[in-house]
C-alpha cells in the first residue's frame, strides 16, 4: 500500500495559560499522546472523538499548522517538522475548517476560489479551468460573481471547499466541515467529499460529529484523550455500541435502533449500519415467525 | 409573554438591484409558556425572523406584538424589549469575556444597576437552571468544555430574567454528549421558568423531543406549523424543501411499506423500538 500519512509515536503537548483572580494559571495539556497510525493513499478515513479528544490537533498536525512535540508525522513521506517542506505539505494536504467565515478572503466568490492557485503562480487559463471545475463540483457555479458575505453559512462552506479543490491536493483534511450546515447542505458537502474520493482518488480525512457521515468510510478511527482507542471499518466500530457511547459518541440511527431492539429481546445482527439493513433484517425476522 | 407576528415582511437592500425578500408576509402566534421549535434550511429566513423578535432588525412592513404592544412603535423602548426577549446567538461562547463564570453571568444584571444581593441571587439562580453548581463559580470560562461554556452564555441571558428565550442553534458544533447536555439544560429551563422558549435548529431529532409546536420556514414563509406529529406527517414534503424528519420515521415508513403494522406518527427512537417490538410480538414471536 502507498502511504499518504504516517504518524510514529506522534505527541503534541502544550501549556495552556489563563488569568484568574489569584493570578495567571497554567495547565499542561497532552492533546496527542503517542499516536501511531498510517493512512493509505486514496482511502476515505473518518475520525471521531468528542470535543477536546485531540482529533482537531491531529488535523492541524497533518497540515503542518502544528508541529509534533514528540514523534514524527509524515505526509507523503515529508516530515512535517521540517520548515522548508511546509508549503509542499500544505499543497498536498489541503484543509477545510469548521467555520467558513474564517477561511474566505476575497470579495467575489470566484476570486476567493482562485486565491490559492494564484499564489502558486499558475497560468491564468489553468486557474480559470480549476476555478470553474471546483465551483461546479461543489454546486456553486451560479453564485460565482456573488459576494461571499451575502451567502449563507452552507454556501460559504462550499466555496471554502472549492478553494481547497483548486489547489489540486492529493489529500483533503476536513475538520467538522458540516457542523454549521443544515441537512441538505450537509448532504451536499458529504456527497461532494465522497465523490472526490471515488472519482479523483483524493485521500479524505473527515473529522465529524455526525456518525451517519462516516458510514461509507473505508476506515473509522476513534480518538479519545489524545490516543487512538478504536480503529476498524465503520461496521466493526459501530457494532460496539456501548464502547462507542463510553467515549461520548453516538452510533448511526439504524445501529442504535437495532441495538435497542436486541436489548428488548429480538435477535438481530450486531453489525447493522443502515436503514436498508435494519429493514431487511426485521423483514426476515417477521417472515420466519 | 405571548408574541403575535402580523404580516411581517423583510426585504434586504430594498430599491436596489440586490433586493432580496428574506421574509414574506409571515403571520404566526406564540403563546406564553410554549416550547417552539423553529426549523428551516440555511437561507430560509429563520435567522432574519428571530432578529426581528427582539427588534435587532426592523421589518419592511408588518408588526410584532409583545403582549399586544407593537415593538416597532416609535415610542417603544428598544432596550426594554431586548431585556424581555432574550436572544442567545449561535456560538454564544465567543461572547464570554470575564475572568470567572460568576462575573460573566453577573455582567448583564450589574449593568441594570441592581443591588449586589439581587445580582447575586440572579446569578445563582441562572447558573442553577443550566445545571452549573457553585464549584464552577470561580472557574475561568476558558477552562470549561464546549457544552459548559455554552451553558454559561445561556445563564448570562437568563440572569436578565427575560420573558422569552430565543436560542439560535444552541447545539451547533457540539459533540453528542455536549448536545445532550445543552438540550437537557434548555428543557430544564423551560420546565422551571415556564417562559416561552423558541429553539432554532436544523436537527429534527432535537426539536421532536422538546417542542410543543414546530414552525417550518421555507423561502421566507411559514411552510408548516403544528405539533411535531402534524409536521412530521409531511415527511416527504419536508425532504423536498431540504429538511428531514427524524431518522426513525424513515425506518418505520419503510417497514410499513413492507407490511409491518405500525402507526404513522412516531418520531422518537423509544417509540419506534416499542412499536416494532409490539408489531412482531403480535405475530407471536
Amino acid at each position: 500500500m502507498e502511504e499518504m500519512i504516517r504518524a510514529e509515536h506522534l505527541s503534541y503537548e502544550y501549556v495552556r495559560t489563563w488569568e484568574e483572580e489569584s493570578g495567571s494559571r497554567q495547565e499542561r495539556i497532552q492533546a496527542l499522546d503517542d499516536l501511531s497510525l498510517s493512512i493509505e493513499k486514496g482511502s476515505f478515513v473518518a475520525v471521531l472523538g468528542h470535543n477536546g479528544s485531540g482529533k482537531s490537533t491531529f488535523a492541524k498536525e497533518i497540515n503542518a499548522l502544528l508541529k509534533p512535540t514528540g514523534g514524527v508525522l509524515y505526509v507523503r513521506g515529508m516530515d512535517t517538522a521540517q520548515d522548508e517542506l511546509v508549503w509542499d505539505i500544505r499543497q498536498s494536504a489541503g484543509m477545510v475548517f469548521q467555520n467558513p467565515d474564517n477561511q474566505i478572503v476575497a470579495t467575489i466568490v470566484e476570486e476567493d476560489v482562485a486565491f490559492g492557485p494564484e499564489n502558486l503562480g499558475i497560468p491564468p487559463e489553468e486557474i480559470r479551468r480549476r476555478v470553474d471545475a471546483a465551483l461546479e463540483t461543489v454546486g456553486m457555479t451560479a453564485f460565482r460573481y456573488d459576494t461571499p458575505s451575502k451567502l449563507s453559512g452552507g454556501q460559504k462552506q462550499r466555496v471554502a471547499i472549492a478553494g481547497v479543490l483548486a489547489m489540486k491536493p492529493e489529500c483533503i483534511v476536513l475538520d467538522e466541515p458540516t457542523a454549521m450546515l443544515d441537512p441538505m447542505g450537509r448532504k451536499d458537502v458529504i456527497d461532494t467529499v465522497k465523490r472526490l474520493n471515488r472519482e479523483q482518488g483524493i485521500t479524505i480525512v473527515l473529522i465529524t460529529h455526525y456518525m451517519e457521515e462516516t458510514v461509507d468510510a473505508d476506515r473509522l478511527i476513534v480518538i479519545d484523550d489524545g490516543k487512538m482507542v478504536m480503529d476498524g471499518t465503520p461496521r466493526e466500530v459501530f457494532r460496539q455500541v456501548e464502547k462507542v457511547k463510553s467515549f461520548g459518541l453516538d452510533v448511526p440511527p439504524a445501529t442504535f435502533l437495532a441495538w435497542k431492539l436486541r436489548k428488548m429481546g429480538l435477535s438481530l445482527p450486531e453489525d447493522i449500519l443502515t436503514k436498508e439493513e435494519l429493514v431487511g433484517a426485521l423483514c426476515r425476522l417477521k417472515s420466519n415467525i | 409573554m405571548s408574541i403575535e407576528v402580523k404580516h411581517l415582511t423583510h426585504i434586504y437592500n430594498p430599491d436596489t438591484n440586490m433586493a432580496k425578500k428574506a421574509l414574506d408576509d409571515i403571520s404566526v402566534q406564540f403563546h406564553d409558556g410554549e416550547f417552539i421549535g423553529l426549523i428551516g434550511h440555511t437561507g430560509s429566513g429563520k435567522s432574519t425572523f428571530i432578529q426581528h423578535l427582539n427588534a435587532l432588525l426592523k421589518p419592511t412592513s408588518g408588526e410584532i406584538l409583545l403582549n399586544g404592544k407593537n415593538i416597532f412603535d416609535p415610542n417603544t423602548h428598544l432596550k426594554e424589549i431586548r431585556q424581555r426577549v432574550g436572544l442567545v446567538f449561535q456560538y454564544p461562547e465567543h461572547q464570554l469575556f470575564e475572568m470567572t463564570v460568576y462575573r460573566d453571568v453577573a455582567y448583564g444584571p450589574t449593568n441594570l444597576g441592581l443591588t449586589i444581593e439581587e445580582i447575586d441571587s440572579r446569578v445563582r439562580e441562572a447558573l442553577a437552571v443550566v445545571g452549573l453548581g457553585e464549584d464552577m463559580y470561580e472557574k475561568s470560562p476558558f477552562e470549561l468544555s464546549g457544552g459548559q461554556k455554552r451553558r454559561v452564555a445561556i445563564a448570562g441571558i437568563l440572569a436578565m430574567q427575560p420573558e422569552v428565550m430565543i436560542l439560535d442553534e444552541p447545539t451547533a458544533g457540539l459533540d453528542p454528549r455536549g448536545r445532550d447536555e445543552i438540550l437537557g439544560a434548555i428543557s430544564q429551563m423551560h420546565q422551571k421558568l415556564g417562559i416561552l422558549v423558541i429553539l432554532v435548529s436544523h436537527s429534527m431529532e432535537d426539536v421532536a423531543r422538546l417542542a410543543d409546536r414546530i414552525v417550518v420556514f421555507h423561502q421566507g414563509k411559514v411552510a408548516y406549523c403544528g405539533t411535531p406529529r402534524e409536521v412530521f406527517s409531511h415527511a416527504r414534503q419536508l425532504e423536498e424543501i431540504g429538511l428531514a424528519a427524524p431518522a426513525v420515521s424513515y425506518i418505520l415508513a419503510d417497514l410499513r411499506d413492507r407490511g409491518f403494522d405500525l402507526p404513522g406518527d412516531l418520531y422518537t427512537m423509544d417509540e419506534g423500538a416499542q412499536a416494532i417490538y409490539e408489531a412482531l410480538q403480535e405475530k407471536g414471536l
